[in-house]
Formats: structure tokens, sequence, C-alpha cells
């Protein structure tokens, strides 16, 4: 019960369900896994049907216990979605910045969550597998915006899909918009921070089944949040 | 929509419940007897006679190890079952099996046994003709009719040098008149020898079996190593190699493999194998490594396919090498993420073995391709298997055992679920209340157990022996293992109060499966029980209720829903992703192109099937209805192939099928004469035959004829944008976005002009122009709707009679004559200015201007230019026809001419006035080449009013889509659903007028779907006919009332034209009402079900089961209780492991 009796004056706590959505492999699973346990693994197993897994977040004026179902990727999978979206609050459609099809999945799953999921739902658009990309490929030169075929030439970059474009989409559809690397960590905590922040306060409600007070699983999943406490404005991990 | 074909089946029990043909019963015995013994789909049920087995025990007569209590064992078992005879196997069995020939598909499930008829229940054996070496005819002491059976054991090659195996002797006493046993030997005989054919196949398939070698092996250290050539070791898979998961003493493996080895000795060996209890003892205690993919292919019946046709798995990879899909592409994605923690998945060797596993198959069943969890299941099977044996495994899993699992929709797999949940209900009602109230999605948890057989769920050790025991019983293993595992952890599941906790609680269960399930236990045997067998005993003991016949009710119970979950998803998500150019039409709109796409395709897919299989009609409705009968989901082949749900395979459109398409949406679509073979479907329909047969007296099905007419060539063309020969959804989305959402008539004129602007460069050549006045005069032959709707001029068209576009011959202004008559100067004025110069060209556009402020229908009154060549070729407004050398009289007299041929006598057209032609007009000329221009094509049409109204409104207006108006039939559309209407809508004969579904509101059906058409072909067949539905109906409708069920059974031989929003409402809230109606009796069946078993010889563990649950839930007598009867039965495993 270490978050129970931990701080003092404990934060308003509450859960937000969300889910992942996108093409097969492009990395939802690994997201996840580095957001819950810091950790990646190369070879992952596809996800079959859908996981579940929980982390906390903490941002200064509350709490927030992500309920993440991270959802299988094939597109035949896709009919078991409706199951896994149904009341959730916040989705993270991923795609693959060194696949093109990927945003058009990513696009595909915007358009049914914009009509089929949860009014309000908030929606961040992640372009994974940033560490593909050479550095001054990502936000530096998209100016110029060519996915064209000098880009197989250049051995670093197997980026495929220009920030500007996923990004502009992003804009026009109100979604919020990062490009991350599950392999290397980066961006990943900020794409859950950020959709923490973009929650509205009314939209949260207290932890599920809250007169059973503390659960036992909670402690047991949320590795990471005691050691982070401290940490001021980000997820805990 | 797309259940259309069941609800007309429906209707027509409801019509007359004798056409539920009996005839469709009897076939059922094939498919429950290739269920049974696991056959191929090539094998009937022939002979059949009551047999006594008696296993004679000569084979150990040398053995060294035959001891005292072997006695009786020496003597020989003794078994009486029934012995079968189909084309290559005989196959005996003591669980009686449900084709005799009184059988139904009504009362067959009770014969089926323990595995109701999924699998080799009792014992008995599968033997492939070809392996049967000797016949004879013993002459026993009694009169009684024996024989005796020499198997191919002990002469295969290596025998032959020598083991210590005499050969494998059966007798079969046959119990029946001397006439009967004299026809099963002469089938016998019969097969015997045609099965000399398979000897090469058998001893292929044999030679790489583990068994064999195995035995040899032995026998080469019995001291005859030097006549053994070395043989390598058949590939026993990846674990020889990389070592098989689990510790091989811990899993006792060389103790088991010799009991494998004494049991084979005995009762012989791959395709000679013979069931005894024994067997399936040896199988729930965990097959031995090496021996494994060898029981796994016999017991699910995987052998069998191999051996028929030992070379697929070869010639499929050889013949496809090289070549994409995207299929391909998946399984390449997945291949490093396979069971990537076992070595065999780290090395090349195992990653290109998984790869020509998956890849073959995908190839073999495309319609299946390639499903995330096929590589998890593939690389555990490869584990213990060859490639060609993970392959057929493969096959029998996705077709037989897991149907629809992993198709594209992976219907199976959702149903499962539902039918999982249902049975959770069930059978822990406390648990799924909980379930239910802390909102927990429990499939979130079972769905990856059943879509990968708990291979990622479990620790693999475990997980084969999951494994080892479907093979052999069947899916309802997966159930029963999943009913258990949340029975054993009920209590901690009952305080999971959300996803979290829930998958958290069964997480640590199958972590900790090797451990003993009771470890405080002070017996010692108690302790060593551990959690896995705890498990097995739950799952087969307190779940023994559980059975393939209740999971196929269950299954049929949720299969509407859950097809129709499917069906909407994908059509939205489909409607979705149309692309933007389809936002240009109404969300109605696409969902109507949907269905009527969809609809027509199957439609089509269907029918084509139906007299494809004309001959073996019979035998295939029986197959289907027997195999949907045993798993609950139709087969295949059923009549529900076209459901988008059950994931069809078509999705292209070709030509024939657009024109079947266009006729739900245009009424010129509609050919001018009707085949008549519709009458004879009409007759047949009432009469004594089935709806698929009637569907295949008509190559369009129940609907009219298409037309086949160079615009809709052309129109086909044009959509087809990937030049693929036929169209998508997506094509023809984009094609109806172009012309309907055009934003003016400036580019509908365009649209069409591009339509005959073959080469793209800007000009339409003589021919061209006048293939256009062909397609006005086409399009326009009917009149339109805008049009028709406020003139009496939609009579229908008579079947077989010439399309008249009025009859009324005083109607000399009608609106269809004044287009004929703009068609005419049309064509006059294309060629008039085809190489028209700009100053022509200019004052055109004025003359239009000035006649657009004119008064209409007059066209007499106005010209075009003043040239010399002004008068109107045609001019049907007016009384005075001039008389142009062009334009011989008789052609303009009457209104009905509908090609321009008949307007003008133009140069393609063969005709003797050519000469003529030319002479009077140069611009006829072939010899001078002439064309029009799109600007020019605009003038013309914008200089004529009638065209200019067509290309405003009347060609988009042309293609019915959701917009249709429904005005007049709104408001009476939804009363016609119901049987109580029909009588009404019987008494208005006009209702029946548009008989071939050419309705009056331009081929897009009227309301009342299925029951409209019924009405329809009533009137048309004559009263007799339909004195006689009603008589029938109005019983229907007594029945219906009394059940308070809503009707919205229809049924008819039209199909799917019949789309206009209106309709759909009604037809979904009528599938709503039916849908709730069913379950709701089939729960009463289903409690029924329960009860029946509760009485019979399953009735003392149902109704374990039933107290254990509540007792379990509720109170902590449980865990003592439960402990008890896995002490008792646990044991028993125990004890047998040693
Ligand atoms: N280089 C790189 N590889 C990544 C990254 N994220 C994931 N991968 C790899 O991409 C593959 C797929 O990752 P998963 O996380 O399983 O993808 P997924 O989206 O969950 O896939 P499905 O479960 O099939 O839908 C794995 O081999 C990962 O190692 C990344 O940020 N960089
Ligand atoms: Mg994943």
């Amino acid at each position: 019960m270490a978050d129970a009796g931990a701080s003092p004056a404990p934060k308003p706590s509450s859960s937000v369900k969300l889910v992942l959505l996108g093409e097969a492999a492009v990395g939802k699973s690994s997201l996840v896994m580095r957001f819950v346990n810091n950790d990646f693994q190369e070879n992952k197993e596809p996800t079959i049907g859908a996981a579940f897994l929980t982390q906390k977040c903490n941002l200064p004026t509350r709490t927030i216990k992500f309920e993440i179902w991270d959802t299988a990727g094939q597109e035949r999978f896709a009919s078991l979605a409706p199951m896994y979206y149904r009341n959730a609050q916040a989705a993270l459609v991923v795609y693959d910045i060194t696949k093109s099809t990927s945003l058009t999945k990513a696009q595909h799953w915007v358009a049914e969550l914009q009509r089929q999921a949860s009014p309000g739902i908030v929606i961040a658009l992640v372009g994974n597998k940033l560490d593909l990309a050479s550095p001054s490929s990502s936000s530096a030169d998209d100016a110029d915006g060519g996915d064209g075929g000098d880009e197989e030439a250049d051995e670093g970059d197997a980026r495929k899909v220009p920030t500007k474009t996923a990004k502009a989409y992003a804009e026009e559809e109100g979604l919020l918009f990062f490009e991350t690397s599950a392999k290397t960590g980066e961006r990943v905590a900020e794409v859950f921070t950020a959709i923490a922040n973009a929650i509205p306060e009314t939209q949260l409600k207290g932890p599920r089944g809250a007169a059973g007070g503390q659960r036992q699983e909670e402690s047991r999943v949320n590795l990471g949040a005691a050691k982070d406490a401290s940490a001021k404005e980000g997820c805990a991990c | 929509m797309f259940n259309l074909s069941s609800i007309v089946q429906k209707a027509q029990q409801l019509i007359d419940p004798a056409l539920t043909a009996p005839t469709e019963r009897k076939p059922s015995k094939s498919a429950l007897f290739r269920l049974q013994f696991r056959l191929p789909e090539t094998q009937n049920p022939l002979q059949e006679i009551t047999a006594e087995l008696t296993l004679s025990a000569q084979r150990t007569t040398e053995g060294t190890h035959l001891i005292e209590r072997d006695r009786d064992r020496a003597r020989g078992n003794r078994y009486v079952g029934k012995l079968h005879l189909s084309e290559h196997y005989m196959c005996f069995s003591t669980q009686a099996s449900s084709y005799l020939s009184t059988a139904s598909t009504a009362n067959s499930t009770s014969f089926t046994g323990q595995t109701h008829g999924s699998g080799p229940a009792g014992n008995g054996f599968t033997l492939p003709l070809c392996a049967i070496r000797r016949v004879e005819r013993l002459h026993s002491q009694n009169t009684a009719f024996s024989l005796a059976i020499t198997t191919s054991n002990g002469f295969s090659d290596h025998s032959k040098q020598g083991t210590t195996d005499a050969p494998q002797r059966l007798v079969m006493q046959l119990a029946g008149s001397r006439q009967q046993c004299d026809r099963f030997c002469d089938g016998l005989k019969k097969g015997l020898r045609a099965g000399m054919r398979d000897v090469e196949n058998l001893r292929k398939v044999v030679g790489l079996s583990y068994s064999e070698y195995h035995l040899a092996d032995e026998a080469a250290k019995d001291g005859k190593k030097e006549l053994i050539p070395t043989r390598e070791a058949p590939d026993t898979g990846l674990g020889s190699i990389f070592r098989y998961p689990g510790d091989s003493r811990k899993l006792r493996d060389k103790a088991k493999m010799r009991l494998w080895k004494e049991y084979m000795r005995e009762n012989g060996r791959n395709a000679t194998l013979i069931r005894q209890p024994t067997f399936h003892k040896l199988i729930r205690v965990g097959l031995p490594n090496r021996l494994r993919g060898e029981i796994w292919e016999l017991s699910s019946g995987s052998f069998y396919l191999r051996l028929q046709n030992p070379d697929l798995y070869v010639q499929t990879l050889s013949k496809y090498s090289g070549q994409e899909s995207l299929a391909i592409d998946e399984i390449e994605k997945d291949l490093n993420r396979s069971l990537p923690e076992y070595p065999g998945f780290q090395s090349e060797e195992g990653i290109g073995r998984l790869r020509r596993v998956l890849t073959a198959y995908s190839w073999t069943n495309e319609d299946v391709g390639y499903c995330q969890a096929m590589n998890i299941v593939v690389a555990a099977l490869l584990i213990y298997t060859s490639e060609v044996q993970a392959f057929y495994l493969l096959s029998v899993l996705c077709d037989r055992l897991l149907p629809g699992y992993y198709s594209q929709t992976m219907y199976g797999t959702l149903l499962d679920q539902r039918v999982f949940e249902s049975l959770v209900e069930k059978t822990m009602p406390i648990l799924w209340d909980h379930v239910q109230k802390s909102d927990v999605q429990l499939s979130i948890v079972s769905l990856p157990w059943f879509l990968s057989l708990y291979i990622n769920s479990m620790p693999l050790v475990f997980a084969f022996r999951v494994l080892d025991v479907f093979f052999l019983e069947g899916p309802k293993v997966l159930f029963q293992i999943g009913l258990a595992i949340l029975r054993i952890n009920g209590e901690e599941l009952l305080d999971a109060s959300d996803d979290g906790a829930f998958i958290s609680v069964l997480k640590d269960y199958f972590s900790r499966l090797e451990d003993s399930a009771h470890p405080k236990s002070e017996n010692p045997k108690l302790r060593a029980v551990t959690r896995f067998q705890e498990l097995m005993v739950v799952a087969f003991k307190e779940f023994a209720g559980i059975t393939q016949d209740t999971i196929s009710k269950q299954r049929s119970a949720h299969k509407e829903v859950v097809l129709e979950n499917i069906e909407n998803f994908a059509k939205r998500t489909s409607i979705r992703n149309l692309g933007p150019e389809s936002k240009k039409l109404s969300l109605a709109d696409l969902g109507f192109l949907y269905d009527r796409f969809y609809g027509v395709l199957y439609d089509r897919q269907q029918r084509s099937q139906t007299i494809q299989d004309e001959s073996e009609r019979k035998a295939k409705a029986g197959k289907s209805k027997a195999q949907q009968l045993v798993t609950g989901i139709p087969a295949a082949d059923d009549v529900e192939v076209g459901r988008v749900a059950l994931g069809a395979s078509t999705t292209q459109m070709d030509y024939d099928a657009f024109r079947e398409f266009l006729v739900g949406v245009a009424r010129w679509a509609v050919a001018d004469t009707q085949s008549p073979s519709h009458d004879l479907e009409k007759q047949s329909y009432f009469t004594n035959s089935t709806r698929s047969r009637s569907i295949s007296m008509s190559p369009w099905g129940a609907g009219p004829d298409p037309a086949d007419d160079e615009f809709i060539r052309r129109l086909f063309r044009k959509w087809d944008v990937d030049e693929y020969k036929s169209l998508s959804l997506q094509n023809v989305v984009v094609g109806f976005a172009k012309v309907k959402g055009a934003r003016d008539i400036m580019s509908t004129i365009a649209y069409f002009f591009d339509l005959y602007d073959d080469d793209n460069d800007g000009k339409v050549d003589r021919d061209g122009i006048l293939k256009m006045s062909e397609a006005l005069l086409f399009l326009g032959r009917r009149g339109f709707v805008t049009s028709a709707l406020a003139s009496p001029s939609q009579t229908p068209i008579q079947n077989g009679a010439s399309p008249r576009l009025d009859k009324n011959p005083q109607r000399t202004t009608s609106k269809d004559e004044e287009f004929l008559s703009a068609v005419s100067s049309f064509i006059r004025r294309c060629f008039e200015y085809a190489d028209a110069d700009n100053a022509h060209a200019i004052q055109m556009a004025k003359n239009a201007a000035a006649e657009e402020s004119a008064t209409a229908s007059s066209l007499a009154d106005f010209s075009i230019g003043g040239d010399e060549e002004d008068d109107d070729l045609v001019d049907l407004t007016s009384d005075s026809i001039p008389l142009t050398p062009t334009t011989p009289r008789q052609t303009s007299t009457s209104p009905i001419m509908s090609s321009p041929s008949q307007l003008m006598n133009l140069p393609p057209m063969p005709s003797e006035t050519k000469p003529n032609t030319h002479a009077a007009n140069a611009a006829l000329d072939p010899a001078n080449p002439l064309f029009i221009t799109l600007p020019t094509f605009r003038m013309l049409v914008l200089a004529d009013e009638t065209l200019e109204h067509f290309f405003d409104t009347d060609f988009v207006n042309s293609f019915h889509l959701a917009d249709q108006p429904v005005d007049s039939t709104a408001s009476s559309s939804s009363n016609l659903t119901t049987f109580a209407n029909l009588g009404k809508g019987f008494q208005r004969p006009n209702l029946g007028a548009p008989a071939l579904s050419l309705p009056a509101s331009g081929g897009v059906v009227p309301p009342g779907k299925g029951l409209r058409g019924m009405l329809d072909n009533i009137v048309t067949d004559g009263m007799r006919v339909a004195t006689e539905v009603r008589r029938r109906m109005e019983e229907a409708q007594r029945e219906l009332d009394s059940a308070s069920t809503p009707g919205g059974a229809g049924s008819s031989t039209h199909k799917d034209d019949e789309d206009d929003e209106e309709d759909d409402h009604r037809t979904i809230d009528d599938v709503n009402a039916d849908r709730r109606s069913v379950r709701e009796g089939d729960r009463d069946l289903l409690e029924g079900l329960e009860a029946a078993e509760l009485d019979g010889s399953d009735a003392g563990s149902v109704g374990k089961v039933e107290n254990l649950m509540d007792a379990g839930l509720t109170s902590p007598v449980r865990s003592s209780r439960a402990s008890t009867s896995s002490e008792r039965t646990g044991n028993g495993i125990v004890e047998f492991e040693r």
C-alpha cells in the first residue's frame, strides 16, 4: 500500500482509459512497454486481440492512472477494435515514420474514432521509430518534404513520412502530434503526459470501483510510481 | 440485406413446412462420418455393418516381455461396434455413429458419443484400405462370418529385413445377414483393389513417420543391426535440433515413449493404429516429444489429408515460388515475432520453416491468407512436426477445428467469444454477474486463449498438453479449459474489480501452473498434483457437460448477432475509407451503394456456385447442413456464402456483375427483352424446389435481365480506372461521385463527352457521335423519373415486350417524343457543326442563349445558324416533316425507334441508301474525317432545351441511390412487412404490377422487400398460386400471431434490388425483432438441452458442476470440495503416469 500511505496529502487521482490503435508492427506494444516498464524488446510478439496494462502519470495537481488497451494491428483484427475503444477517453493512434501506408491506416483510425468513439476523446497521433530517421531529417529539413527516392540512398535515414505531412494532418484534425522512438525512449513519456494534460478535468472520474479502496494490483503493476513521484510535470517513468 | 437468403428460407418454411426437404438430411451422415473419423472431404460412408473386433495377441507371442498379467490381452480384446467402409477407408468404432440410413440431423448428435461427431471417439480404427495387405475369410467353428485382416505393418520396407514384429492382424466378425456380409465383402474387395493405387502414397507418408523409424530402430538394437540400412531419423520438428521445451526428465518423456512403443507394438502405428482405451489415456497424460507430431496428425486427421495428397506442400511452394502477395508481406513482418524466446526461432532454419509453412498455406487458402496468431500456432507446431506435417495440421485447424477464426473478418473468433461468455454465464452465474457489474471485458483475456490455443498464455509445456487433447477431442477442449481456468480462480476473480486486476490474477495463475495444487496437504500424493493437473481435471471432469453439441448450439444461437455486428462495422469502415471523392455522396447513398454492390456480388457468387454444383447439389447442401449442425457455423459452401461477415473473397465486380448492379440503380439498365426463365423460376419457387434451385434457372437470379449496351460498357471502362477489367466498391463509388456529385450541367456534359472521347484528345469522331446519340436514346428510352413521376408514362415494361415510351399516339408532345426529337436534331447538328469554324460556334452560342429564353416545346420555332441545311432532319413535334434525302420518312413516323441509324441512314449502318446519303451530306462521308470538340458538344446540348434538361437533371437523376423519392410508397411501406398486411397488399393487385421489379421508380425497388417481391410473383403467376399462397400465409399469420412474432420473413425471388433507405430501417428493425425472439426461443431450447443432459449419462458430472459452482463462488466450502474431487481424479492421472 505504498502509494496510499506515502504522500501526506494525496493528490486527486483518476483513471483514464486509453486505447492504442495503428497498423501492425508500428510499435504500439513497444511504446506501451517503454512507458510502463521503461524497457524495449527487439522482437516483440504481435499482440493477439489486445493487451491491457496500467501506469500512473503524476501531474502537478493530480495523478492520472492510465488503463492502457493495446490492440492488435493487423487489418482483420479491426473488427475487434470497437470492443476495446468503447468508453475510451484517450487514444494513441500510432504509425511508423518509415512506412507511409501506416499513416494512411492511422488516418482511418482517426476517422473511425471521431465518429464512433466517445465524444470528446483525446486523440494523439504518434509517428514511431524516430530512431530510424536521421536526426536532420526529422524537423530540420522537413521543408523540402520530398519523400522521393533519394531517401533510399541515404543509409541513415529510412524516413518515409515527413514530419510536416503528418503534423499538418494532425493540426487539421485537432490531434496531439508527436514523433517518438520506443527503442530509445525519445519523447515517449511526453506523449502520455500531454494526453494526461489534455483530458478535461470534467471528464475525469475517480478510479473505478472507488468503494473498494486501494487495490493490491495497483501497487504491483505501477512499478515506477513511487520513485518518480518527485517529477514535476512528467509521467512516472 | 445479406441475410436475405436465410430470410427467404425461413419464409419458405412458413409457406410450406414440407419444403424443409427431407432429402437434405440424409447426406448429413457423410459429414458426420467424416467428422467422426476425421476423414477428408472425399470420403463417404458406403457400407456399414455391426461387427465385433478381436485384437489377436499373436503380435506379442514371441515378445519376451509377455508376462502373466497380460494373459487377458494375449487372448485378445473384443469390441463390438460398427464397421464402416468408405472409398478409401475402413473404419471401426465402438461408439455408435449417426449415419444409419434412418438418422436425421435432428437426432444424430445423440449418437455421436463423447466427442459428438468431432473426433475419433471410442475404440476402433481408421484404416486406409491401402494399408491392408490381406483379407481372409475365416471358417470358424460356428457359422459366423469372420474376416481376418492383415495390415501392411510388419511388411514395410525395413521390416522385410526382419523385425521382431509379426504382421498385424485383426479379426472382424460381421454380424449381419448373409446377404449383408456378402455385400460388405464385395465393397471391401472393390475398395482394396482401388486402394492398390495409393500404396505408393502410403509408403511415402509412412516412411517419414517417427513411429515406423522408432520401432525399426528398436529392432536394430535387438541385435539385427547389420541388416538395417542406417536410416536418417525422420524430421520430428525443430525440437530435435534446438531441444524440446521443458525438462524431459520431469516430463517423463522416456517413460511415455516406452508406453507408446508398447502400445504401438500391439496396436499398430501411424496408418494402422488401433484405438483402445489406453490410447486416449496416453494422450491425456501428454505425448512424448518425438511422437507428438505424429499423434497430432492422427488424432486431428491431418494425416489422412497428407495421405491423400502427400506432395501438395512441396508443389504449392514451387508453384508459387517468387510470387508476392499481401499475406506474404504480413507473414514477413511477423517471422521474427513468433515464439522469439525459443532458440529455434532465433535461427534461419526455424524462421525459414515458419515462412514456408505459412506461405504455402496462404496460397492454398487465399480467403484466409495469413492472420496474426497463426504465426504463433505454426511456430509451436514446428517444434514437434516437420514442415509438411505442420502444413496439413494448419489446414485442419483452419478448416475444421477453428472455423472462421483466422478468416478475414475473424467471425469465428468473435462468435466463440460470445459462446464462451454465454457458457460462463450459464456455468458460473455469480462470476458472470461480477464481470458484468465491474464492466470487465472477459474476451480481453479469453480471446488470445482461443486464437492462439493457449500457446502464448500458458508456459509452452502446458500449452502443448492442451493441444494434445484438443487435436483428439476437438474445439470443445478450448472451452473446457477456459471455463476451468475461471472456475479455479473464481474467488480471486471475484475480488478483481477491473480489467487490470482480472488480467493480473490470471497472469499470476499461469505463471504458477507447475506448482503444487495443494502445497499444504499432508498427503504427499496430493501435494504432487500440480496446478496444471488440477486444471485438466476440472476441465474434463467438472465441465464434461460441455460437448461439441453444446458449442454448436450456442454458435447457432449467437451467430446472427455476431455476423451483424461485423457487417455493420465492415460497412461503416469501408464506407469511411472510400476516399475523398466519396464525400460527394451522402452517407445514405454510400450505404446504399455498399449494400447493392456486395449484394450483387454475393448473389452472383452464390448463383454461379449453385449452377456449377447443380449436379452434386443435394450432396452439397446436405453436407454443409450437417457441417453447420456440428460446428454451428455454416460451411463455406453453404447458402450463406454471401455474407460480408463470413469474409467472402469477392470484392471486385466484373462487367456482368456491373450490369446487374445497375439494374438496381437505373431503369435504363434493364434489358428490353427478358429471358423466359423467370416464369419457370417462379413456378419452381412455389412448388417443390428450394430457393437455390430456382436461382440457378436464370443467370441473373431473380432480378430482371440487365441490358448490355455500349453505354454501360463505356461507363464500366471509365470507372475501371486501374484497368483491372473489374470494379471495386471504391471504383463504383468514385464513379457515382463523379456523376452524382457533378457541380453543374457543364461538368455533366463534359463527363458525358469524355465517355466518348476514346483517345482523350478532346475530340469525338463520327463514330463517337453516333454512339453518343445511341446512348442518349438508350438512356431515354424509358423516360426519366423526374418527368415520369409526374406523368403516367411509368407503365412498366411487360415481360418480353419491347420498350414503349408511350403507347398513346395522341400524346404527340409527350416528353418522350420531345426527347427523341431532341436527339435527332442533336445528331443532325453534330454533323453540321462537326468541323464548324469559330464563327459558327459563336453564332450558335448566341442562338442557344436566345433559345434559353424562348418557351419550350416548339422546336420547330427555332433554328440554328440559319445556314443552308437548316431544317430539322426529323421533327417530331411538328406535323410538317420535311422530306430531305437523309431522312426517310418512315423512320420519323414512329416514335419508338431506338437507334439513330433509324433516324438517319448513317455510314456505320449497312444500308443501301449509303451512297445516297453521302451525296446528300458531305458531313456523312466517311472519307471526310470529322469530329466535335467539347465546346461544340456543349453548345449543341445547350442549344436544345430537352437536352439541356437531360444533362442538367435527368441524366444525373437516372441513377437512383438512396435519395430515391419515396413519397408515394413511404407511407405504406412500413405496413408491408408484416404478414398481416400481406393479405391487404394482395387485394390491391396493382401493387404487383411492376412484375419484374422494373419498378416505376427507376429500378430502385419497391418497399416491402421480399414480401413485395413475393406479391409480385403471386400476381404474375396468377390467381391459382396466389390463392394457395394466401391460404398458407394466413396459416402462417395465425401461427405468427399466436407466437406474437413479427414476421420479418420476406421471401422473394427478387433480391437486393430493393434498397431504399426506408427499407433499410425497417429491415433492421425486423431483424432485431427477429433476433430477439430467436434468442429467447433458443435459450429455452438450451435449457431444455441442459435438462436433457442432466437426465442423461452425464448427469452426475453436470450436476456436480452446478453444485460446485454455486458453492464455490459463494462460500469457502468450495475449495475443499473442489480439491476432493481433484484429489480423486487427480490421483487417477498421477497413478497412470507411473
Ligand atoms: N527501430 C525501432 N523499432 C521499433 C520501435 N518500436 C517498435 N519497434 C520494432 O517494431 C516491431 C513491432 O513492434 P510492436 O511493438 O510489436 O508493434 P505493434 O504495433 O504492437 O504490432 P502489433 O501488435 O502486431 O499490432 C518490433 O520488432 C519492435 O522491435 C522503434 O521505436 N524503433
Ligand atoms: Mg502489439
